[in-house]
């Protein structure tokens, strides 16, 4: 077995998406299970509007954050197994040419699942953990009928086990598609790519004067791994649309929810930047070696390497302003839209303002961290690879 | 021209630690074809990069043409390789999501040289423009690497036992090819090498032994590529 238990545990991303979409809906969905129970007892129309609203809530809350992080996840483990393929290729090809089939060698894969497991199982527990105060804030300070929370085995089979064996089985099935080119190939390392770098028919370059070096680098570098772009912008849609929401949400939600999304957001959006970035710099480091061995300065090279990711940094903000606005605004008008005391929505310039700033602040000091980590590329280190 | 006087390197610390360099000195003449011959760990691929700049010396003095080399701070280190230096690897270090022509590239941007396809011809691979690195051969992919090195105009060229991950026949091409662009840009080349056949075709050859130099010669007669044995 050539995974470890080690290597399961090391997709911290993973684990903290699963974490995040698990106790965001073990919140929303038990108290709706508990919730729904009591509807008996719920008297007046008007709080009829808001037994149904609450539900709604609950449903489109776990539906977007479990869907959206779970499908986020599945795309981050789909790519570490190609990365893990990349960078294993030489022990892979030997377990190849030694017979292992491709289903036996994709088995280890599974292992990988142990991240979504303990990710899941923490956000289920942590979730029990906040539920009182949850439920308290959900009952509007006794405006509604007081609940305690039930355990509901059903939901840790749905939020536990079934991400877990269906991270488990993608897993594998990925691998072993991965998995599928000979051997040799995967011995000699031979470098993965498509033969024709861009879509469509592939106009030649025969102009010797056309786009700066730094620039066919910096392009080629966003080509080469095009999920990590996802995942930039992905990371920076996550700050701005929770820090937004959370900003902005206080006449619409509790303190509570609102600190919840906070910490969420700067979780997500932190560890999905690191973790994207990261795998930039380890990816590009011979490539940062080779182009400082020719002269290129410590600038030029973290320009090729890194800045081609800031455009779509900022497109993820954008985005996220636009997501989060069009979420609270639907919420307010579609699902409360009945109850009288939900204020009128607007788009809080002020909160956008201020987390442009932190995240710009933000962003540039990751950027600034990884730029010393270029500067500290050893040269001979590489070349003695 | 560069000259290093007394220079020394030991590599790891206290009881561990081992010299690499114990005192070397050479002069490399512009123009000059030295060959530095020795087996694996005698110290030459160090001491090939102390004087191109890409590692420090422990002790000596590197002189490039009136520039203390030992004294430069990495960022005119930088400047110093971009200006004067090529570099050929054993194992050529394309860069692998770049085409020929973009390889080649890194080179010339940074002598501001439009001209480099002439050189990427010059090593025959005019045909090959658009190919990756992994659709090459290796002797095809250190002749890119060669084009690369020298589209950037160097002064001095260092090669790192180039011909060490080729077979017999591309080796020899590899190397002529070399030979001819010297002819041609005439550049300087300083080339590390365990084979002492190829120490035939250079001029000056410096034979190393356990961090020191314990042989330095002129060939009479410089050999071509297809004229010595391998």
């Amino acid at each position: 077995m050539i995974i470890g238990i080690k290597d399961g545990m090391k997709l911290i991303g993973i684990f903290v998406m699963s974490f995040c979409a698990v106790f965001v809906c073990t919140l929303f969905l038990n108290y709706n299970m508990d919730f729904a129970g009591i509807k008996e007892q719920i008297a007046g129309p008007e709080l009829m509007v808001l037994f149904d609203a609450l539900l709604a809530t609950g449903k489109v809350v776990s539906a977007l954050a479990g869907g959206c992080l779970l499908l986020t996840s599945g795309i981050m483990l789909v790519f570490y197994i190609r990365n893990y393929i990349d960078t294993h290729k030489k022990e892979l090809g030997i377990l190849k040419a030694l017979g292992y089939s491709n289903l036996r060698i994709a088995k280890d894969f599974q292992i990988f699942a142990l991240s979504v497991f303990a990710g899941t199982a923490l956000g289920f527990g942590g979730a029990f953990l906040m539920m009182p105060e949850f439920y308290r804030t959900q009952g509007k300070d006794g405006l509604l009928p007081e609940i305690t929370p039930h355990f509901h085995p059903m939901l840790a089979v749905e939020l536990i086990i079934l991400p877990t064996v269906a991270f488990a089985l993608l897993a594998v099935g990925y691998a072993c598609i991965q998995l599928r080119r000979p051997a040799i190939d995967l011995l000699k390392e031979r470098f993965s790519m498509p033969r024709k770098p861009f879509r469509g028919k592939a106009k030649e370059d025969t102009s010797a004067d056309g786009i700066p070096f730094l620039k066919e680098v910096q392009s080629a570098t966003l080509r080469s791994k095009k999920t990590l772009v996802f995942f930039v912008t992905f990371g920076s849609f996550c700050y701005s649309s929770m820090m937004q929401m959370s900003g902005s949400m206080d006449e619409l939600a509790s303190e509570m929810f609102a600190c919840m999304v906070f910490m969420i957001g700067v979780l997500l959006s932190s560890i999905t930047l690191l973790l994207a970035i990261t795998t930039v710099v380890h990816g590009n480091t011979k490539t940062i070696a080779m182009m400082r061995v020719f002269g290129y300065t410590h600038e030029e090279c973290k320009k090729a390497v890194l800045g081609g990711y800031r455009p779509w940094a900022y497109i993820g903000f954008v985005i996220g302003s636009i997501y989060q606005y069009a979420i609270l605004k639907i919420m307010v008008s579609v699902v409360f839209r009945d109850w009288d005391n939900v204020p009128d929505y607007k788009f809080d310039v002020k909160a956008c303002i201020i987390v442009l700033i932190s995240f710009t602040i933000l962003y540039e000091l990751i950027m600034y961290c990884y730029a010393g980590k270029i500067k500290k590329v050893l040269l001979k280190e590489v070349m003695m690879e | 021209m560069i000259k290093a006087e007394n220079i020394k390197k030991s590599y790891g610390s206290r009881e561990n630690r081992f010299s690499v360099l114990k005192g070397i000195s050479l002069t490399i003449e512009d123009g000059d074809f030295i060959v530095i011959l020795g087996a694996s760990g005698s110290g030459k691929s160090t001491l090939l990069n102390i004087i191109s700049g890409l590692e420090k010396a422990d002790e000596g003095v590197i002189d490039f043409d009136g520039t203390k080399i030992e004294s430069l701070s990495e960022e005119k280190l930088t400047e110093f390789r971009k200006k004067y230096v090529g570099f050929i690897f054993q194992q050529y270090y394309l860069l692998p999501n770049l085409n020929v022509d973009k390889n080649v590239k890194m080179g010339a941007d940074l002598a501001g040289n439009k001209d480099y396809r002439e050189m990427i011809q010059a090593v025959g691979l005019g045909e090959k423009l658009q190919k990756y690195p992994h659709e090459l051969s290796g002797g095809e992919q250190q002749r890119v690497s060669v084009a690369r090195a020298l589209a950037k105009k160097p002064e001095i060229l260092f090669l790192d036992e180039p011909t060490g991950a080729l077979d017999e026949e591309t080796g020899r091409q590899v190397l002529d090819y070399i030979c001819e662009l010297q002819k041609k840009y005439h550049f300087s080349i300083c080339m590390v090498t365990h084979n002492s056949n190829i120490a035939e075709m250079a001029k000056k050859v410096v034979k190393m032994n356990s961090g020191r130099i314990v042989d330095t010669y002129t060939n009479e007669v410089q050999k071509s590529a297809y004229e010595i044995e391998w």
